[in-house]
């Protein structure tokens, strides 16, 4: 275990907790199936790439992209953060009529399907497949981003932006606003009886899950340095929501706990397992990580029927087993 | 320690010291030595890993055979990045952590290239990366070594066939058929410029999705505009295409010509199941580097390649292909540079590594590990000519060699048609202004 | 013009081999209101089952039949040991949308392992060209017209003229009332997935055949096509998702004709998305048939 190594896993922690914690948002308390979840988090990176990276004719005009305007940090995550934001307003007018859960949960699957096909196929937008490279590391030009001291100094800023996630969405949650969707949620018609507008709440919930989910895609691609296409494929949304169910949906606990158990802890476990040559020429290559998705699925099906609640359930028990079939 | 024997090991020492280009290092210390693969194992591109795992296995046996490196024992590790830049970067680092020994790194593909490249610099490992992309033309990332060069040669290479290939005059007007991969998007820019530059017109270029299951409407199109020839890669779907061609002209095939990644067990496998052997054969020309498939390096090779099969069923599928043969050159010559310079210290070893393949003055020529030990025991230096053939490293690190037209016999192994000179080359290079 | 009349005929095709799977998709849907997005999964499976037996040396059409079989067999057990559980356990839709898509990504997995990243190609003479003004199809393609609007006709016969059909449109519409009638709901729900498995098998032979080459990868983007056929013409209609292929294969072909075949599938989900949202019972769905919207 280097400094390298367990930097990149405390930072991916953090993204996969402020990504978890924004998926619960939408999720979770406010119930929207956001199953383009990723594609939030690939707009929040690719602003804050085009914000902080010099035009496109920079280091030898290999890609090709638009913007490039060299700005420093924090500015490109704030711009990262936005984007999030403003991208909920359309997707949340289109799915927040009253549409069953599952064509919301379907529709949007769709929508980041074709939103990555149309990135890759427009070669001058975004760098099409092969994406942007070279985005400078934040503080760059004040620290070596080669130095042991820059990784200290990333998760640091990364911890920051947890807590201040966590800060945010604890402050909605357990807010009159909370209460309220959670009424709205389990409820709906009771709720709107007494007057709450369940479509102006689910809205503003979905875009501060947005913003939250933007500041993880910026986060992220500072410290990789690249962005493609390859990155927020719509599997991505599938772990996530996984972590959601496994960790427990509607409370920020177990959105972290999630975090940890499948993106992070499953992943990295699985990386560990590839390197032992005994287990890696186990059967055809790639054999353990198809398993590992078999697992997941496994995993998925047995959190929905023992515990659909989650490792860690939500505080007050507002319903018991599975989720009630709506009529 | 008696004063006798203390002056007796000295003087060995200053007499070995004294002789040629002795190694100066700090010896090659012990334990067992990794070299990491790291690629796409899963994913889109899943089909990479395991050529250049089949490039490590064979390396490892040659080494470990002729003494290892100074005893030290070479072993493959795979890591796996999932084709995308986001696992790749703790692929890379969870593979510095993890692996002592790490001599060298080979792998690294255009799919996380980009990322990979500085993390595995910072920590100072050689390695040997098959990525095309023109932003490694001029790295100066000093422990990237590339040994194919970048994409865009490969589309003068294409034209070049069509212009001056044999068994046909010039084509006059050519279709691009490429999916929207990494690597097909450098392709269809140089291709135009070169071939419209030398006199022939692009009839239709036509980008197609690779996941499509049917391309019959994209085919009428490019039939509509009457093309001589279609310059294509579309990895996965090229049989499809190449198929719906066949049929919907009649039965009559187009010629078709593919860049190097079309020269792949795979990929013929593919077209000769959808448009049949014989006209494969009649229709399809190739680009290569220009490997001979023969002589002691490629003897050696072969041998350690079949013998590997008991670690990786597949791996003697791959003794044709480009990539396999340049990685475990890659891997011979780090070696070579580690026992050269007596050192297991990358920072030392690392330089030694282009002296090697560049060769100097009066250096001798050696195919093997073993000749290569034994010329260095012996004070020489040398030049290693390996598998893939000659490397000629240029001051960013990038190795070029020329391009032969290839096509395939019928049981899938490579054969040579022509080549172009240096003049026409340079002729393309020119029309395609890079 | 001529690039849009033969665009006309290659729908004609694309059309016949996304029909069989709607219709049996939308079936699915009608009969358990859920949407089962492993159909995809199945259908390659039952593709790859008559891979291997072509490469024994079988002829496709048998092996077009032994994947129907397969796909039967799949589809019964999965609802039976899955699906069934979890609807009875009151899961929502969304919960069974999720558990649907867990399976897919547990089929996918298992078979990558067994058959690998790479296409395959079924081995068979597609024939010679028939040509009928300014559309050329061949031999095989016909076929597969062929056998779509036979299978058509006889969906079209199992609902309106067999008791069992009728008892299917009777579980469809209120399974309540049909069991309070004295309707075997679960022999009735048994034969719809063991019918439509068989659909699904056969869709997935006829795709593989019709794409000339195959892999698991291209499972994914079939599925959204088939969703989109099913949902345009109104999720549960066997009719509605006939009429939603006859759309999406004409629709597709002949924007990759006229606009950027690039983009071809993305029209498709570009449809789906829209109908979704913006018209969500589909073209013939009638209010009360499914709770399609709020």
């Amino acid at each position: 275990m280097n400094t390298f190594y367990a930097a990149n896993l405390l930072v991916y922690a953090g993204i996969d907790i402020i990504a978890c914690l924004a998926l619960n948002l939408q999720f979770g308390v406010s119930g929207i199936v956001n199953f383009s979840f990723i594609v939030f988090q690939a707009v929040g990176a690719y602003t804050a790439a085009v914000l902080s990276i010099p035009p496109d004719t920079a280091n030898g005009g290999y890609q090709h992209y638009i913007g490039g305007y060299s700005l420093t940090f924090p500015i490109p995550w704030l711009g990262g953060a936005i984007a999030g934001g403003l991208l909920a307003i359309p997707v949340g007018f289109v799915v927040l009529r009253k549409l069953r859960s599952d064509y919301q949960a379907i529709a949007l699957l769709v929508l980041s399907v074709i939103a990555n096909t149309v990135i890759t196929n427009a070669d001058k937008f975004l760098g099409g497949a092969a994406g942007i490279a070279s985005v400078p590391p934040p503080l760059s030009d004040r620290i070596d981003p080669n130095a042991e001291s820059y990784q200290y100094l990333y998760v640091g800023i990364t911890a920051v932006c947890v807590v201040i996630a966590l800060f945010l969405v604890n402050r909605i949650v357990n807010s009159p606003y909370g209460r309220s969707l959670r009424a709205m949620r389990e409820r709906e018609l009771a709720a709107t009886a007494i007057g709450k507008n369940p479509v102006e709440l689910k809205m503003t919930i979905f875009i501060v899950g947005g913003v939250i989910a933007g500041l993880s895609g910026a986060i992220l691609v500072g410290f990789i340095q690249v962005w493609a296409p390859s990155v927020w494929l719509y599997p991505e949304t599938i772990i996530l929501f996984a972590a959601i169910i496994v960790g427990g949906r509607g409370n920020n606990i177990g959105a972290i706990l999630g975090a940890l158990l499948v993106p992070v802890g499953f992943e990295e476990v699985t990386r560990f397992l590839n390197n032992d040559p005994a287990i890696a020429n186990l059967g055809p290559p790639g054999l353990i990580p198809a398993l590992q998705w078999v697992a997941i699925g496994l995993l998925i099906i047995g959190f929905l029927w023992f515990r659909p609640e989650g490792v860690r359930p939500e505080a007050r028990r507002v319903f018991e087993g599975a989720p009630m079939r709506e009529d | 320690m008696p004063s006798r024997f203390v002056f007796a090991v000295g003087a060995i020492l200053t007499l070995a010291a004294c002789g040629g280009t002795t190694p100066s290092g700090n010896g090659l210390g012990t334990g067992a030595l990794t070299v990491g693969v790291i690629a796409p194992f899963t994913g889109a591109d899943a089909g990479l890993g395991p050529a250049y795992y089949a490039a490590c296995l064979p390396a490892a046996l040659s080494i470990n055979n002729n003494g290892g490196v100074g005893g030290r024992q070479v072993s493959c590790s795979k890591f796996d990045t999932r084709g995308e830049p986001a696992d790749a970067v703790p692929a890379a680092n969870q593979m510095i952590a993890s692996t002592s020994g790490l001599m060298a790194v080979v792998g690294c593909t255009s799919d996380e290239a980009s990322t990979v490249v500085p993390i595995i610099d910072r920590a100072k490992i050689p390695m040997f990366c098959m990525t095309g992309q023109s932003e490694f033309n001029k790295t100066t990332a000093k422990y990237f070594h590339r040994l194919v060069p970048a994409d865009v040669y490969d589309a003068y290479a294409m034209v070049g066939s069509a212009i001056y290939g044999p068994g046909h005059s010039p084509y006059k007007r050519a279709a691009l058929v490429f999916g929207n991969d990494i690597g097909s998007q450098a392709f269809v820019q140089p291709a135009t410029n070169a071939f419209t530059k030398l006199g022939g017109t692009i009839a239709i270029n036509l980008p197609i999705s690779l996941t499509a299951s049917s391309y019959r409407t994209e085919v009428k199109q490019m039939l509509d505009s009457h093309p001589d020839v279609i310059f294509t890669e579309a990895l996965g779907a090229a049989g499809t295409f190449l198929k719906e061609v066949k049929t919907q002209n009649g039965g009559q095939m187009i010629p078709f010509l593919g860049t190097s990644a079309t020269i792949d067990p795979v990929w013929f496998q593919q077209v000769r199941d959808a448009i049949g052997i014989s006209d494969f054969l009649k229709y399809y020309g190739g680009v290569d580097l220009g490997y001979t498939f023969s002589g002691a390096a490629y003897t050696e090779f072969l041998a350690n390649l079949n013998a590997s099969a008991s670690q990786f069923a597949d791996a003697p599928k791959y003794k044709q292909r480009g990539s396999t043969l340049h990685l475990y050159d890659g891997i011979i010559m780090t070696a070579l540079a580690m026992v050269a310079t007596n050192s297991s210290d990358p920072s030392v070893y690392n330089p030694k590594i282009i002296d090697i393949a560049n060769g100097s003055t009066g250096a001798t020529v050696v195919n093997t590990y073993k000749d290569g030990v034994a010329a260095i025991k012996a004070g020489k230096s040398i030049r290693f000519e390996g598998a893939g053939g000659q490397n000629n490293f240029n001051q960013w690190n990038n190795s070029q060699s020329g391009y032969i037209l290839v096509t395939y016999d019928k049981d899938g192994n490579e054969v040579q048609v022509g080549q172009l000179t240096p003049a026409q080359t340079a002729t393309i290079i020119a029309a395609g202004g890079s | 013009m001529d690039l849009f009349v033969a665009a006309l005929g290659f729908g004609l095709v694309s059309m016949s081999v996304i029909a069989i799977a709607a219709v049996g998709f939308t079936m699915q849907f009608g009969i358990t209101n859920m949407i089962n997005l492993a159909y995809g999964e199945v259908m390659i499976s039952s593709a790859y089952l008559a891979y291997y037996l072509n490469r024994a040396g079988i002829s496709i059409w048998v092996g077009m039949v032994a994947g129907a079989l397969f796909g039967a067999v799949f589809s019964f057990l999965l609802n039976r040991i899955v699906y069934a559980p979890f609807l009875r356990k009151g899961t929502s839709y969304l919960g069974m949308v999720i558990v649907s898509l867990a399976v897919s990504l547990m089929i996918a997995n298992l078979l990558i392992p067994i058959v690998g990243y790479y296409p395959r190609s079924y081995q068979e003479d597609p024939g010679g060209l028939i040509r009928l003004g300014g559309i050329a199809l061949t031999r095989d393609q016909v076929i597969v017209i062929g056998v779509a609007v036979v299978l058509m006709l006889a969906i079209h016969a199992l609902l309106t003229y067999t008791r069992l059909g009728k008892a299917m449109r009777a579980t469809a519409a209120n399974p309540t009332l049909a069991r309070n009638c004295g309707i075997p709901t679960q022999r009735v729900i048994d034969a719809v997935w063991l019918i439509t498995g068989a659909l699904c098998g056969l869709a997935g032979v006829v795709a593989a055949l019709n794409s000339d080459s195959f892999a698991i990868a291209n499972g994914a983007a079939f599925l959204i096509t088939i969703l989109a056929a099913a949902v345009l013409g109104g999720a549960g209609q066997p009719y509605g998702a006939m009429i939603g292929a006859v759309l999406i294969g004409l629709i597709t072909e002949l924007s990759a004709a006229a606009w950027s075949p690039q983009y071809k599938e993305v029209v498709a989900f570009g449809i789906l998305v829209l109908v979704m949202v913006l018209r969500p019972q589909g073209l013939l769905a009638k209010r009360g048939a499914l709770a399609a919207a709020g």
